[in-house]
Order: structure tokens, then C-alpha cells, then sequence
């Protein structure tokens, strides 16, 4: 296990730090962990970097799905919730399609984003989603530009949704409710807003 | 009594049966003698002794009825352990033993044999698996697998005790052998039986032997011309005495049994005739002597599938100037009978437009398949681009592409544009290791050293080219193979690795845009080549199915022909007298191959050399006072090992080929008045077998 | 794949289409009607949810929300017909998914018997996920020769796009992963682009038509940039291929490519002006709708200059 250095300089002690590997990095059910939510073949991973050839975000960023993989395999629930770059994904599903170990990397990811947000971790675009969809039950609800045009075309000015049949979004809320997304995305959106 | 009984029944003719009360009476158990059976149990180390109580047991099947002696040792097939067997066959005048130990499968022989040095007929032997039936599988509870054992024990002992004794059944074995596929692992297996003195049929269902390896430029790792090292044993073969070599020739049927199977073969209308076969048709100084006369005048053009496809060939054809036989071959399925060819050949008069199929019928001993391979459609990985992008090849297409005698006469060239590649990708592993259900989950094994060996051929040819091998692992795994790595690298191959995601075209040029992780440096590429070389999959050639199932050959899960046991008897196969060799067993390379084929060889001669061979005496025996001779038995033996005869008196009783009868049990558990005897598996064992579990019971 | 029980459809509609390209759903049920497909309104959906948003945050959510969605069209007893890629992952995987695993479907029923009824919220437990329905894109329904097929497309057609380039985007959730769906190949399927010619249209290959939008799995919220940069490679190949007009069966694309070359001229400071039209779109204009009426004028992007060359 990697001990502090004790160096006087912090900058010092973060430039010099033990960067080792220590079997006591690994969480020992994370893998299993992510295999019972992703529902797939997470720890047969071979490596062969198929995933990250077939990546869109690759190419323009630093994230690499195979390095994701290698850290669930490994257990290193730690890095790889608090890596920024788990975020990058688009889930275009073609590592998926293409993975010859049958695995699909981009279900791992979300699984792994569920335990990001379960510690707290998680964007707030995501959370902002959830607010609409709480609201109004649409991620992306109708406005009155939209309305205009409906109008216009002959169409209803609301679709026949929970925007024309409000009296579905209970049912809805129940089930947002039910796993206290919207408690959790309040919460969240407040705090990041408190820190600017 | 048992030993001049055994003895008697040695005599094999049907009169000595006839005469002799040999057969079981009716209803009765056989046994005339009060059954002393002694019983043995194993511990195996702790594979048997950590999830059972075997003392336990020894003490339990004292109280069992019959048994006279009971013991545990260590390790009872061990040669002290035989030895205890046999000393109290003697000093306790057992009639019956039972091992209480492992599976019959591995040690049924070493306890006959010890109950056969104790003096008893080997066949008064009966084992009880304790341990893959019970300790193995029952780690976690030890109390119930010991009561398992018991009940295990208690049922052998019932049967061991109406146990009779047996005599297998010697047959002949005929002197010759076939060999079926004449690559180079046929071709050595047919080189050593008939150099070990056996008249060897090497059957090819091409024109031309030589398979695989005739179409490969060089060999890895000495870098050997390929057809060189191979045309020396393709002369031998075709000049052996011992060898009667058919091209052009399928196995239709098989029948039969190890040491005598009849074998039908097609021989296919070839459409010409060789010198002999001219001869014999009275043509004087006739027939096929390969002058190639024929082929400019025949008007039909084909793609020649020795050259994958990138040459022509005519409806009249060889596959290339070193064929043997060097006889040309009609393709009736492409051929429109024009006769311009008969016309070319003049007074030689080899060819034969009417010529039709010949089925010949050989009886052979033993046989060894050589079915060779095919290679994956990998046009099925759509993301590799194969047949959708002109500079996708695979890599059988560029050993003829880089093979001297091959379309381009050796010189690697684009199929776009015909311009030399000066990038070239080599895709390893194109259709294996893969579990998405297209590819083949196994790995072909020899494509990371051909892949190395074709980086250092364009290398070789090539100034200034330079060769990408994209793989994930490289198995260099042979002798020199890893040397042959290093030198690979050293002149200058690149090694990327990561598995090749996509390929896309570039429309204008017709380069490759291979996209793949350089997973060592961390970084997604696009490598943009002229060309990409894939390392295919291997896979059984498209007719091993059906030729194996003509000789009773299982197949194992990934679709190769099934050994006998993949460690200690990797050449044979379950079906008695017939051998596998070569890739059609399993990927491997020209060394394993050759390995396999003499070991193959050795294996077919045995039988051969030996003379005979001992069937197990499983067979179903007629009770004749009780046959009723209504023939129903003789229609549903799978093996047509029954018919009825007549005997004096006119009546007709059903009678058992002992060599063709499995002992299956079909008929004997068929048999509507009772009148089948299956020896060793008799209705009284089975029944005192269930008895005994049923009614008796641990005490 | 499932036969679809004859030619009537519960139209799933989600977000974006109706919302922001409502032309998308006026042609949705004009030309589907002219093609013999009925469309009927799923009354109370809601959003699918988004794939990429509620699949990152809570998946038992998503399946949960995905099958409220999917009951509402089995109380219908009809299938349902979608227009949007991202909606055909919730609610056709979602479908999928809770037909074939117990644990997931008791998991979502014991939630979804507890959602009120929106006639009687006094009243409980009429909501429950069955799995006798099955989902489609309108897309592939019209390139299924038993339902529509390109032929019948041709035979409809009024006003042939007839002098158009355009480049097809497949989009991603549609097709992949090809063990997870049933519509061919996807490499380098031509099935959509059949659909265009019967349109009238050239349909064009540009390099690496398979690559995706950029938008999903939040990333369009998340790293708006990132995405942009995904969208401009695919602009740039388009461009290259010079087409008139890029098409996709997925609203959040479509948003990707409208609304996302205004922002990449404001943050990469290249305008790309490439027209982006929905197969609806497209279909509708070919059927002889008008611009007006498929409210073409919500385009961020003007569709004017492919328009000058049909119109």
C-alpha cells in the first residue's frame, strides 16, 4: 500500500508520489459488482483494444474505454468513478458491436456512471434532465415558438403526451420518486450552483 | 471348471458353441458355484479417501452377502495394489472381484489383468466409480457420498457374483491400409505404412496430392521453398509400390468394423485416362502423359481454386505443372463437350468425354483420415472489408500472390491497380479467439508465424516496404519460432498491438484506412496502407462432416475430428481402427503435422502387423430353446449384426456375428420371449444389480 | 423479427420531434396514412427517457420509465411505430429486455403497480408490463417490403427529389449492437439508402458514414464541444461527398446537425450550411406537402437550397 512520503513541499509529495500498483487498490466485488448491472461479460476482457479502435470520443480526447475495462477488471473502483473522461462516452455501441470476447464495453460504462451517481459523482446536464422530465415529463418540453407552429401545421398544439394529458405526470413522478432521482438531482444541482 | 471352460471357449468355430453348453440357461444365473467375491477399495491419495469413508465402506461390504474378502489401499491400481488383488484370489478362493476406485475408462484393463494373474477368467471383474460418480463430484458431503459408495458397492457385488466367464473374440485383420486426403499429412502417413511393408490405398479428392502445403511459397522459420521440401515426397508417393494411389477419389460408403472394414470409393470421371487405363482399353502407347495439348483449345475459362481464384483454368485442367499424377482432369460441370480438346490430343486418345463415375470396393484393417482444412469465410467479419474492398486479401491469396509459380509469377501486387504496396497491413487473429458466435472462438495457431514469415517475404522483395502486424499476442511457440520473432523485428517489421476494429476504402485511391489502439502507446490509430493481408481462421474442410461421419468419427466442440484423449492418445479416435492426422484434428503446424502422421501410421500398422485383433465379448447370445425365430431383432440391430438361420429340424433361430455386435443391447432388450443373453450385461446381473440397490440397503 | 400485426401503430413520439421539428410528426401520420400504416396517439407518453441521460444516472429507472411508456400501447393492444433512433433503444431494448428476463420485469411491475391511475389517482395497480406488444421505427417499416417497401414508396411518390444528393446517417441506436437488433448489417448497410432513391433522390457514401452524431450518452450536455467536433468531422466527410442534404431517422441527430452547425460556426467559426432533413422530412416532401406544412422553417439551418432543386 502506497504510504505518504512526508515531504515539507506538497509539491514535492504530489510530484514524487508512489504510483505503484497495490493489490490493495483493487475493491474486491467490483467487477462483480458491474457485471450484475451492466449485465454482461465485464471480466472476460482480453485487452485487445477493439473497443477503443471503433471509439468516436477517442480520437479527440483522452478517453479510452480498453483503460475503463482494464479497471474494472483490476477493481479499481476508485479511478475509474472519479475519472472526468467516463463522461466522454456517446454510447454509439460500436465497441459493443465489434468486441470479440462478446463484452459490451459501452453497458459497462453506464454501469459504472450509476455507481459514479450513487457517490454523488455525475454531471449536472444529466440532473437537469431529470428536473424536466420531473416537471413536465419531457426531457425536452414543448414552448410556445413550438406551440405556434403545431398551430399552424394542422397538429394539435400539444401532443397528445403528458404535455396535453397532465394528468399522467403522477404516475410518472411515482416512479422518479420511487428511487429519489429528484431528491438526489435537486440536491445537486443546488450544491454545484452554491459553488459557481 | 472355469478354466477348462475358458479354455473351450477359446475354440472359436460355431460347432464347438453348438455343442458345448456354453450359454447361460434361461432363467437361472449362471454361477454354479457359491459366489466368494472379494472387494477392493480405493483411496486414490485423497481424491477418494477426502470425500468418503473408505474404511467405512471395506467394513460395510463385509456384511454384505457373497463377499468373502474386503480390503482399502492407497492406490489399488498400483503394482503392490494389483498384487493384493491376486493373492487373495488365491489364498481366499474368490470367485469374483470388484474395485470400489475410479472410472472403468482408465483402469478396467489393469484390474482384469490382476484378476486374470489371480487365476480367474478377467471377466469376473466388476468396478464401482467412487470417484468421478461420487468423490469428485461430492466433495461438500462427505456422509452422503460415503452412503453413495456403499450403494455403489453393494450393486457391484450383486453383479460380480453372476458374473460368467468370458472370452474375447479374435478377428483378422486385413494387410492393407487407407489413408483418406493426401496433403502432406496424408501423404506421410501413407509413406510410413508402406515403408513399414503395408499395401496402402492413399485416397485425394482433388486431381493432385500435395494439399495445403503445395500452395504455400515458403515455410516458417527455415524460410524452405515449400513445393521444393514437398515434390520429393509427392514423387515417393507417386512411385511407392506399396502405395495405390486414387485421385480424384471420394469415400462413398463404409461398413464394417476395425481389422476388416469394407470401404466404397468414388472415383470420379476424371474424363482422361491414364497410360494403364489407356492400355487396359487396348489404346496402344495411349493415354495422358500431361503434354497440355488440350488446355489452349478448350474454349471454357474458370477460376483455378489452387490459386484461389486469381488465375484461370480451363474445363480441362491440372492445378499446376507439378501435379502428381500429371493427368489432366475434365471438370463435367463446367465442360460443354465440344470435343476440341479430344481433337487436340490426337493419337494419344487419354480423353474420355463419356467417362463416368466408378465406385470401387476395397476391404481394408485400418484407416487414417487426413481431411486438411478450409479457411474461414471471413467475409462474414463485414468490419474487415474482405471481398468489399479490392485491397483486402487473406493470407492464402498472398502466399500465390508472393509464390513464384503463382498468378503474378511472385511479385505482391494490388488488386486495384496492380502497382507494388509499399504498406502493408497484416491483420492476425481475422476470425479467431472470437466468442460473438461468427468467428471461431479457438485460436488457428499457425497464423502468427505465417504472418511473421510473409512480413519477412515482402521485406525480402520489396526495397523500402514497410509491414504492420496488428495482433494482440504473437505465438511464436515452436522450436526456433521465437528466434524467428526477433529476426522479423529486426529487419524491420512494425508491431502494433491491437486488434484490428474497421477498415474503410479510400474511394479514389483504393488505399485501407485501418482503424485500430496501439494499446501500447495508448492511442487510437488510422493507418492509412495500400494493402491489408488477413490472418484467417482455419476451419475443417467443407466435406470432413460428411467423411467423418462414414466412419463413425465424432467431432469435438469446435468442430475438429474428436480424439481418442487430446494428451495420451492424440492420433486415434473413439472408433476402433481409425486414426486421425493433421490440421483436421486440430490447427497445427507442418512439424505437428508430420508428428502426428507418423504417429498416426504407427498406430494404423499395429493392428496390421499383430494380425488380429480382440473384440470385447459385449456380444448378444441367441438362447435357442427360446427363440421363437420371428426375426423382429434382426431389422433394429444399428450395426446388421443378426440374421436368422435354420438349423437341422427346420427350425429358424436368430444367430449374432460376434465381430459385427456392439453389445448396444437393443435387441436384447427387445426380445419378446427373453431369448437374448447380452454376455456381461445379462437380464439376472441387471436385475440383482437393481435388486440389491433397491432392497438392500446400507445396515 | 416480430411480424407486425397488420397496419395499425400506437406512434410513440418522444421529445424532440414533437417539440422541436413538429413537421417530423405532421409527415409521420400524412404519409404513413397514404402507405397504409395507421398511427394512433399513445395518450399520457412521456419522454422515452433519454437513453444517454436516465441510463448513466439509474438503469431500474430507465426500465422502469420505458415500460410505463410501452404499457400505455399494450392497454392499446397495438404496436408501436417511433420516428427517433434514441427512442427506438428505450423503448424497443426496454421491450426487449423485460420480455425475455423474469428479475427485470418483476422488478419494474412491483414499481409500476404503484403508479396511480390517471383517470382515478385514488386508485393503484393498473399499470403492468405484459410484453404482448412489439416496437418498430417507422423507418423499418417502410423499407419492410410486407409493410411498405421501397416499391410502394416509388409508387406514391408526387413530387421526385430528383436531382438531390444526399448522404444518409444511419445514426447508432437503430442498428447496433447488431446481436441487440435485427435490421442487417452494420458496416455498411444500403437499406435506408434504398429509401431515398425510391424517393427520387441520389443517395451518396461519404467516408466513414457509420460514425455517430456526437450527441448520446449525455455528451451533448456534458462536453458540448466534444460532441461539436464529432458532428464537424462528419460535416467535413459530407461535405467532401458534396450532398445537397445529410438524412437521419433520429431527432437528437437531426438537433445535433441543425442546431449544431450554428454552434459550430459560433465556437469552431465554420459554417457549414449543409440542409438536415428527417426521412419524414424528406418523405413528406416527396408525398407533396409543403414546406409550410412540414414547418421547415424550424430548421436552425435553411433547408432553401435543397429546396431550390426540387421545388
Amino acid at each position: 500500500m502506497a504510504k505518504a512520503k512526508g515531504y515539507s513541499d506538497p509539491k514535492l509529495e504530489a510530484k514524487l508520489q508512489d504510483r505503484y500498483y497495490y493489490r490493495e487498490y483493487s475493491h474486491p466485488d467490483f467487477t462483480k459488482k458491474v457485471h450484475d448491472l451492466a449485465r454482461t461479460v465485464n471480466h472476460m476482457c482480453y485487452q485487445c483494444g477493439t473497443c477503443t479502435g471503433s471509439c468516436v470520443s477517442a480520437p479527440r480526447s483522452s478517453y479510452r474505454i480498453r483503460l475503463f475495462m482494464r479497471r474494472q477488471v483490476l477493481g479499481l473502483e476508485d479511478e475509474a468513478l472519479t475519472d472526468p473522461d467516463l463522461w466522454l462516452c456517446t454510447t454509439c455501441y460500436s465497441c459493443t458491436d465489434r468486441c470479440p470476447r462478446d463484452i459490451a464495453p459501452t453497458d459497462v460504462i453506464m454501469a459504472m456512471r450509476n455507481f459514479a451517481y450513487q457517490r454523488g459523482i455525475v454531471p449536472v446536464n444529466f440532473l437537469k434532465t431529470v428536473q424536466l422530465i420531473y416537471q413536465s415529463g419531457h426531457g425536452v418540453p414543448n414552448n410556445d415558438v413550438n406551440r405556434a407552429v403545431r398551430t399552424k401545421i394542422g397538429l394539435p398544439k400539444d401532443p397528445p403526451t403528458t404535455h396535453a394529458y397532465p394528468e399522467f405526470l403522477p404516475g410518472i413522478r411515482q416512479i422518479l420518486d420511487h428511487w429519489k432521482v429528484k431528491e438526489q438531482a435537486d440536491k445537486i444541482v443546488a450544491e454545484a450552483e452554491k459553488h459557481g | 471348471m472355469a478354466e477348462a471352460k475358458g479354455k473351450a471357449k477359446a475354440k472359436e468355430t460355431k460347432e464347438a458353441r453348438e455343442t458345448k453348453e456354453t450359454k447361460a440357461p434361461a432363467a437361472s444365473p449362471a454361477a454354479p458355484q457359491k459366489a466368494r467375491i472379494g472387494v477392493f477399495v480405493c483411496h486414490c491419495g485423497t481424491n477418494i479417501a477426502g470425500s468418503i469413508d473408505v474404511k467405512g465402506v471395506v467394513e460395510y461390504a463385509k456384511t454384505l452377502p457373497d463377499v468373502a474378502y474386503a480390503e482399502d489401499y492407497q492406490y489399488v491400481c498400483s503394482t503392490p495394489g494389483q498384487k493384493i488383488i491376486e493373492k487373495a484370489i488365491k489364498e481366499k478362493k474368490l470367485t469374483g472381484t470388484v474395485v470400489a476406485a475410479c472410472s472403468p475408462r482408465l483402469h478396467e484393463p489393469t484390474f482384469r489383468r490382476a484378476t486374470a494373474e489371480g487365476g480367474l477368467n478377467p471377466f469376473r471383474f466388476e468396478m464401482a466409480n467412487i470417484r468421478e460418480q461420487n468423490a469428485w463430484v461430492h466433495m461438500h458431503d462427505k456422509e452422503s457420498a460415503t452412503d453413495k459408495a456403499k450403494d455403489a458397492v453393494r450393486i457391484a457385488v450383486a453383479k460380480a457374483a453372476l458374473l460368467q466367464d468370458l472370452t474375447p473374440k479374435s478377428v483378422t485383420v486385413e494387410k492393407t491400409a487407407l489413408v483418406v486426403g493426401a496433403g502432406i499429412a496424408g501423404m506421410q502417413a501413407a509413406l510410413d505404412l508402406a515403408n513399414a511393408g503395408i499395401k496402402t490405398y492413399l485416397v485425394e479428392k482433388l486431381p493432385t496430392i500435395g494439399g495445403r502445403m503445395s500452395q504455400l511459397d515458403k515455410t516458417f522459420p527455415t524460410l524452405d521453398c515449400s513445393q521444393c521440401i514437398l515434390t520429393p515426397k509427392m514423387v515417393d508417393v507417386g512411385r511407392a509400390p506399396n502405395i495405390n494411389l486414387m485421385t480424384y477419389t471420394e469415400v462413398d460408403a463404409v461398413e464394417g468394423f476395425i481389422g476388416n472394414f469394407d470401404v466404397t470409393l468414388r472415383k470420379k470421371a476424371r474424363g482422361v485416362l491414364s497410360t494403364d487405363e489407356a492400355e487396359a482399353k487396348g489404346i496402344v502407347g495411349g493415354g495422358c502423359n500431361g503434354c497440355g495439348d488440350c488446355e489452349p483449345v478448350c474454349p471454357v475459362i474458370k477460376p483455378n481454386p489452387f490459386e484461389m481464384g486469381m488465375k484461370p483454368r480451363k474445363a480441362i485442367y491440372i492445378y499446376h505443372p507439378q501435379v502428381v499424377p500429371l493427368l489432366y482432369t475434365v471438370d463435367f460441370d463446367t465442360c460443354i463437350k465440344c470435343g476440341l480438346c479430344v481433337t487436340a490430343c490426337g493419337e494419344k486418345k487419354a480423353i474420355d468425354l463419356e467417362m463416368k463415375d466408378e465406385l470401387v470396393k476395397l476391404k481394408v484393417g485400418t484407416v487414417v483420415l487426413a481431411l486438411g482444412y478450409d479457411i474461414f469465410p471471413v467475409e462474414k467479419k463485414r468490419e474487415w472489408g474482405y471481398q468489399q474492398f479490392e485491397n483486402v486479401v487473406t493470407s492464402l491469396e498472398f502466399e500465390r500472390l508472393i509464390c513464384a509459380s503463382g498468378p503474378t509469377g511472385g511479385h505482391l501486387i494490388r488488386p486495384s491497380d496492380g502497382q507494388t504496396p509499399k504498406r502493408v497491413a497484416f491483420v492476425l487473429c481475422a476470425g479467431s479467439r472470437d466468442n460473438t458466435g461468427i468467428g471461431k472462438p479457438y485460436c488457428s495457431r499457425f497464423c502468427c508465424m505465417y504472418s511473421l514469415k510473409h512480413a519477412h517475404q515482402i521485406i525480402e522483395k520489396i526495397p523500402g516496404v514497410i509491414p504492420y502486424i496488428m495482433y494482440m499476442d504473437i505465438r511464436s511457440f515452436g522450436k526456433m519460432y521465437e528466434e524467428f520473432y526477433y529476426r522479423i523485428q529486426d529487419e524491420g517489421a512494425k508491431f502494433i498491438r491491437g486488434r484490428v476494429a474497421n477498415i474503410l476504402e479510400d474511394k479514389a485511391t483504393k488505399n485501407l484506412h485501418v482503424y485500430a489502439e496501439d494499446t501500447m502507446l495508448n492511442r487510437p490509430i488510422d493507418l492509412e496502407v495500400d494493402m491489408v493481408v488477413l490472418a484467417a481462421a482455419v476451419q475443417p474442410a467443407s466435406d470432413t462432416d460428411r467423411t467423418r461421419k462414414l466412419f463413425g468419427v465424432s467431432c469435438s466442440q469446435d468442430g475438429w475430428l474428436l480424439e481418442a484423449h487430446p494428451k495420451l492418445n492424440p492420433c486415434g479416435t473413439t472408433t476402433a481402427g481409425v486414426f486421425v492426422a493433421g490440421v483436421c484434428q486440430g490447427p497445427k503446424d507442418i512439424p505437428d503435422t508430420v508428428a502426428q502422421a507418423e504417429g498416426a501410421a504407427s498406430a494404423a500398422s499395429i493392428p496390421i502387423h499383430i494380425g488380429k485383433v480382440e473384440l470385447e465379448p459385449y456380444f448378444a447370445q441367441c438362447i435357442e430353446e427360446k427363440c421363437a425365430g420371428c426375426g423382429m431383432c434382426v431389422n433394429l440391430c444399428p450395426y446388421s449384426a443378426l440374421s436368422l438361420v435354420e438349423k437341422e429340424g427346420g427350425k429358424k433361430v436368430m444367430q449374432v456375428t460376434e465381430a459385427k455386435c456392439k453389445g448396444c443391447g437393443t435387441c436384447g432388450g427387445f426380445c419378446p420371449g427373453g431369448a437374448i443373453w447380452m454376455q456381461h450385461f445379462a437380464t439376472p446381473q441387471v436385475v440383482a444389480q437393481i435388486d440389491a440397490f433397491l432392497t438392500g440397503g446400507a445396515k | 423479427m416480430a411480424e407486425a400485426k397488420g397496419h395499425d401503430y400506437a406512434l410513440f413520439l418522444g421529445c424532440i420531434a414533437p417539440n422541436r421539428y413538429p413537421g417530423c410528426e405532421a409527415s409521420a401520420i400524412k404519409c404513413s396514412r397514404k402507405l397504409g400504416i395507421n398511427l394512433h396517439d399513445m395518450k399520457g407518453a412521456s419522454c422515452c427517457p433519454a437513453p444517454g441521460a436516465f441510463g448513466s444516472i439509474d438503469l431500474n429507472v430507465w426500465y422502469a420509465m420505458a415500460a410505463r411508456n410501452v404499457v400505455i400501447a399494450e392497454k392499446m393492444g397495438m404496436d408501436i411505430a417511433l420516428e427517433c433512433n434514441g427512442c427506438y433503444k428505450s423503448i424497443y431494448e426496454v421491450n426487449e429486455k423485460l420480455k425475455h428476463h423474469d428479475e427485470l420485469r418483476d422488478m419494474v411491475n412491483e414499481v409500476l403497480k404503484t403508479v396511480p391511475d390517471p383517470t382515478d389517482p385514488t386508485k393503484k395497480g393498473t399499470m403492468e408490463f405484459k410484453g404482448t406488444i412489439d416496437v418498430f421505427h417507422l423507418v423499418e417499416l417502410y423499407a419492410d417490403p410486407k409493410i411498405c417497401g421501397p416499391d410502394k414508396i416509388r409508387e406514391n411518390v408526387v413530387r421526385p427529389l430528383t436531382g438531390t444528393r444526399i448522404g444518409v446517417h444511419y445514426g447508432c441506436h437503430l442498428i447496433k449492437p447488431k446481436k441487440e437488433r435485427h435490421l442487417g448489417d452494420t458496416e455498411n448497410p444500403m437499406w435506408i439508402e434504398e429509401l431515398v432513391a425510391a424517393l427520387g433522390a441520389e443517395p451518396v457514401q461519404y467516408r466513414k458514414k457509420m460514425q455517430c452524431c456526437g450527441a448520446g450518452g449525455g455528451v451533448r450536455g456534458y462536453d458540448l464541444v466534444h460532441a461539436l467536433d464529432i458532428t464537424n468531422e462528419k460535416l467535413i466527410n459530407l461535405h467532401e461527398a458534396k450532398v445537397d442534404a445529410v438524412t437521419e431517422s433520429c431527432p437528437f441527430c437531426q438537433l445535433q446537425f441543425d442546431r449544431g452547425q450554428i454552434e459550430i460556426k459560433e465556437k469552431f467559426g465554420k459554417m457549414w450550411g449543409l440542409p438536415v432533413l428527417h426521412f419524414n422530412e424528406l418523405l413528406g416532401l416527396a408525398f407533396g406537402m409543403s414546406p409550410a406544412e412540414l414547418a421547415l422553417d424550424m430548421h436552425a439551418i435553411p433547408v432553401d437550397p435543397f429546396l431550390k432543386k426540387i421545388l
